[in-house]
């Protein structure tokens, strides 16, 4: 083990070193600019998380799984998420690796940025000593599984479907350059390493290199320049990253402290959105995702172009697709790196909304019912299940059937429950009616609310604080009225295959409920997507914009993804979404509700 | 030469246009997918401004189609071009070979049950304005109670209302509320009577006098906007919530009957025909002409004609207006041809 060069630098790590300095320096302005803008609340919250040791760990997990191991795109298609993986996890070893063997053998260069990167170069080792051997290997092992990730991914440019994806987004500018840099660094590292190889020691991969192209230049001449070219590779990377997509490799993490210590968008574009926005690595799930995307239409309007375009504050296109965002959350559970932009979308509209005037004095008005009985079941319809007065009359015969004794709350009409204007933007208008309806239903001295509207058991799960309080959704009190008994339905050969609402299976994450209800009723059938796939009716109340061709032609494509395997009936559980089908499919739509009522025995 | 031409439904419309063609020397073959002729005519008791019984209009174009061969209960297995004729083959088996081939499909109200959140097929008290005019005539319904003290009209149901699918104006249901309102009152005189419209379309002769006359002399109240819900209170009356948007105010009314002014759609059964040789049809579902203004009757594919409510709703003036003007069309298209 020694010293091949006196002093240990040479010229060619300029390059290298003007890069990660720029980057550097670029990052921690970058932090302080974001910790700037995070409300002084949240960055109390997020420097308590460092001495929390339960978030610290999952900290650590989260970064393990998502940052290196990419397990959340493995679970999507193995083969991308293995290309992810490999590049991510070989390029971390690679670095670790460099440091060790810095420490272990030439501690005098601790703390060099360089010294690590291009180890071989400076240090020469007989690769028949154990110790060199054994890190010989391991170098060469990581470069090989990385240079395989990096094949896949120039696969992945030629045909993307072969990991799962229909479509993938178009790379800007600087993309480019750093995707091409990227893609040459690994091959220039082993071409370096193997033409050093012969000096500095290797293994497997760059002993034959440096054999094979020992035969045909002889001389170590070719040396120098692939070290210089791999230096400008990883310097011109280091450049280009702030302004591509691979911004997101350092940013993922501070998201992943930032999310972990609790922190939540407040505004659309600085302190905790900024993290989100330069967390997205416009990988392009989300196109595939997006409902809007049908017949290739409306394709920029998924959030990956919408974070692009915050980037580049280009305030005209980042209205436009805040507005026209269904809601739906398809994008948010799909995102491998978890990027919430419903709520940065939300957050953007509020800049125009929230100006507008708006006069709830009326509440003061609004008391609560005196009661003669204290029911502790209280039943919450909803305006839009008001729309659909079939499934209130379906509630009233179960309620009825089971011996219930509860009470309508909003049989006359109630007070909106915040969402919509929540979804609009309008959160402190949708504050004050979620404040005067929480204080309605405190001062009922109920137990349970039953909801038939998923769009308010939400707003009423995430943003009510109703203590003591437990919130139900219809599906959920069914299957257990079901369970326990207190209702029989008779089942008959009847096939049906279940819709989730948006709201109710990504909003609320409940799948299983209605699913058990179903099944009791008949034969449950599936969709060709479900479940958290599940695609949005199209009659979202979440967009603001978009126009009803464009609704209808989502609702089409929904019911083709329900019908596959043609199902007798469509159950849903939403009352938008039973409006939405009724009106387009060829098959009969019902609330779960309707077809228990139908079916109760 | 043959001097076939095939009339595709037997309501006012197919009866004025065969009743013409058949003077003019055409060998007609009406055809009607119901067992009576007459279409919704047959279904209506009066008519609009003057409040005409509907069978005094009826019965005279039913009368003039004398000579006309015609086939109830049938409606057409498949239908193409042959050469330069339509080979129309008919559900009782026999085939027609015609030159010309008139659409007088008309068209279907629109399902009332389909705007869910009035309650149509859910509560007891509403009905539509189909309904009511059976009401009328044979003084029966289950749904109408002995002595309504309120009564609603609810306009534009599954019209100007793209929720619905339905972006255009039906065009007849404006008088209609007014005429059955009126009618209402006639009937039952103790009895409050509102109609909830967005615009009142009075356009026709006479309608703008049926209006005034239904506020002065019948007192019915007019409060424009639009009904935004219903529901049932314990004595299964129909609690109504609209926004009167004249005041500004929020409005709730409980009522004893609701009529829902069920617009116009094109016919399914017309639509069926039309994709069997692609006949185009634009956004509003309606057959599109040939020319928006002087080729009314003609379809881009020659030798179809169309005349009445299958290219957009009309009153029953304009529709046999319609169906003597596609006569002439038609008989020139002969002439032409020959």
């Amino acid at each position: 083990m020694r010293e091949r060069i006196a002093g240990g630098y040479d010229n060619f790590v300029i390059p290298f070193m003007i890069g990660i300095i720029f980057l550097l320096v670029y990052l921690f302005i970058g932090l302080i600019r974001i910790l700037k803008h995070v409300p002084g609340e949240d960055r109390k919250r997020l420097f308590l998380s460092f001495v929390n040791p339960k978030i610290i760990i999952k900290d650590l997990r989260d970064i393990i799984c998502d940052c290196l191991l990419h397990v959340k795109i493995f679970k999507r298609n193995i083969l991308l998420g293995y290309m992810h993986a490999s590049i991510a996890f070989g390029w971390f070893m690679l670095i670790v690796i460099g440091h060790i063997e810095v420490a272990l053998f030439v501690p005098q260069r601790n703390g060099s940025l360089y010294y690590p990167v291009f180890y071989r170069f400076f240090v020469a080792e007989q690769n028949y000593t154990l110790k060199g051997a054994f890190f010989f290997f391991l170098m060469d092992f990581f470069l090989l599984i990385v240079l395989g990730g990096v094949g896949l991914a120039m696969y992945k440019r030629v045909r993307s479907i072969a990991m799962g994806m229909r479509r993938t987004t178009k790379p800007c500018f600087a993309d480019r350059v750093a995707l091409y840099c990227l893609w040459s660094i690994f091959p220039l590292r082993l071409l370096a390493e193997g033409f050093t190889a012969g000096i500095s020691g290797g293994s497997f991969l760059t002993k034959p290199v440096n054999m094979l192209f020992a035969n045909f230049f002889g001389n170590d001449l070719n040396i120098y320049p692939t070290w210089w070219a791999y230096s400008i590779a990883l310097g011109l990377f280091f450049l280009a990253m702030p302004f591509s997509r691979y911004m997101h490799i350092p940013t993922e993490v501070l998201l992943i402290v930032m999310r972990n210590a609790g922190l939540k968008v407040t505004r659309p574009r600085k302190g905790f959105a900024e993290a989100e926005i330069y967390s997205c690595s416009s990988c392009g799930i989300c196109l595939d995702a997006c409902p809007m995307n049908v017949q290739k239409k409306n394709i920029n309007y998924s959030s990956v172009y919408f974070i692009r375009f915050l980037r580049r504050h280009n305030t005209r296109k980042i209205n436009e697709i805040a507005d026209k965002c269904l809601m739906c959350g398809k994008c948010v559970v799909l995102c491998p790196v978890g990027v919430e932009s419903c709520n940065i979308k939300m957050a953007q509209r509020g800049t125009v909304t929230e100006k507008l005037p708006y006069d709830y004095s009326y509440l003061q008005e609004i008391h609560a019912p005196v009661k003669e009985k204290k029911e502790k079941v209280l039943y919450f319809a909803g305006c839009m299940t008001h729309l659909t007065p079939s499934i209130i009359k379906s509630m009233q015969k179960i309620f009825e059937a089971a011996g219930e004794d509860y009470y309508f709350a909003d049989s006359d009409g109630g007070l909106c429950c915040g969402r919509p204007l929540m979804m609009a933007g309008k959160k402190e208008a949708a504050k004050e009616l979620i404040k005067k309806n929480s204080e309605l239903f405190m001062a009922s001295g109920c137990e349970t609310i039953v909801l038939s509207c998923p769009i308010c058991l939400r707003v009423f799960k995430e943003e009510y604080r109703l203590p003591g309080i437990k919130l139900l959704h219809h599906t959920q009190y069914i299957d257990s009225l079901i369970k326990e008994g207190r209702i029989s339905v008779n089942k008959d050969d009847t096939s049906f295959v279940y819709h989730d609402p948006c709201e109710l299976g990504r909003g609320c994450k409940i799948y299983d409920e209605p699913r058990n209800v179903v099944a009791a009723l008949g034969e449950l059938r599936h969709a060709s997507k479900e479940k958290k796939e599940s695609i949005c009716c199209g009659g979202s109340v979440g967009s603001l914009t978009l126009n009803f061709d464009d609704r209808a032609k989502i609702t089409r494509e929904s019911i083709k993804a329900l019908t596959v395997e043609n199902p007798d009936k469509i159950i849903t559980a939403c009352p938008l979404c039973l409006k939405t089908f009724s009106d387009q499919s060829m098959v009969p739509v019902n609330d779960i509700a309707e077809a228990v009522a139908e079916k109760i025995a | 030469m043959n001097k076939n031409v095939m009339v595709i439904g037997g309501g006012p419309c197919g009866l004025e246009a065969s009743a013409q063609l058949h003077k003019m020397g055409y060998n007609v073959i009406l055809i009607e997918k119901e067992k009576q002729l007459g279409g919704h005519l047959a279904k209506w008791d009066r008519l609009f401004p003057e409040g005409i019984e509907a069978k005094e209009v009826l019965q005279p174009l039913v009368d003039n189609i004398n000579g006309v061969k015609y086939f109830l209960d049938t409606e057409v297995v498949s239908i193409n071009l042959l050469d330069k004729e339509y080979n129309v083959i008919l559900s009782n088996g026999i085939t027609v070979l015609s030159k010309a081939v008139l659409m007088t499909s008309g068209f279907d109200l629109f399902p009332a049950e389909k705007k869910e959140e009035y309650g149509y097929g859910i509560y007891d008290r509403v009905i539509t304005n189909a309904d009511l005019e059976k009401f009328f005539a044979t003084g029966k319904d289950p749904r109408v109670v002995e002595n309504p003290k309120r009564i609603g009209f609810v306009h534009c149901v599954g019209s100007r209302d793209e929720k619905a699918g339905n972006r255009y104006c039906s065009k007849v249901c404006c008088a209609t509320a007014v005429k059955q309102a009126c009618e209402m009152k006639a009937l039952f005189p103790d009895a409050e009577i509102f109609c909830f419209y967005m615009d009142l379309r009075m356009f026709g002769r006479g309608y703008e006098d049926m209006y005034l006359k239904a506020q002065k002399d019948y007192g019915i109240r007019f409060i424009r906007g639009r009904v935004s819900e219903v529901s049932e209170t314990l004595e299964k009356q129909v609690l109504v919530k609209a926004e009167d948007t004249l005041s500004g105010k929020p409005l709730k009314v409980t009522l004893d009957l609701l009529v829902l002014m069920a617009g116009m759609q094109n016919a399914k059964s017309g639509i069926r025909i039309g994709e069997m040789i692609s006949m185009k049809r634009s956004d509003d579902g309606f057959f599109t002409t040939k020319g928006s203004i002087l080729s009314l009757q003609e379809c881009d594919k020659a030798g179809i004609f169309y005349a009445g409510a299958c290219t957009g709703p009309k009153t029953l003036p304009d529709t046999l207006n319609e169906a003597r003007a596609a006569a002439v069309s038609i008989h020139n298209y002969f002439n032409k041809e020959n």
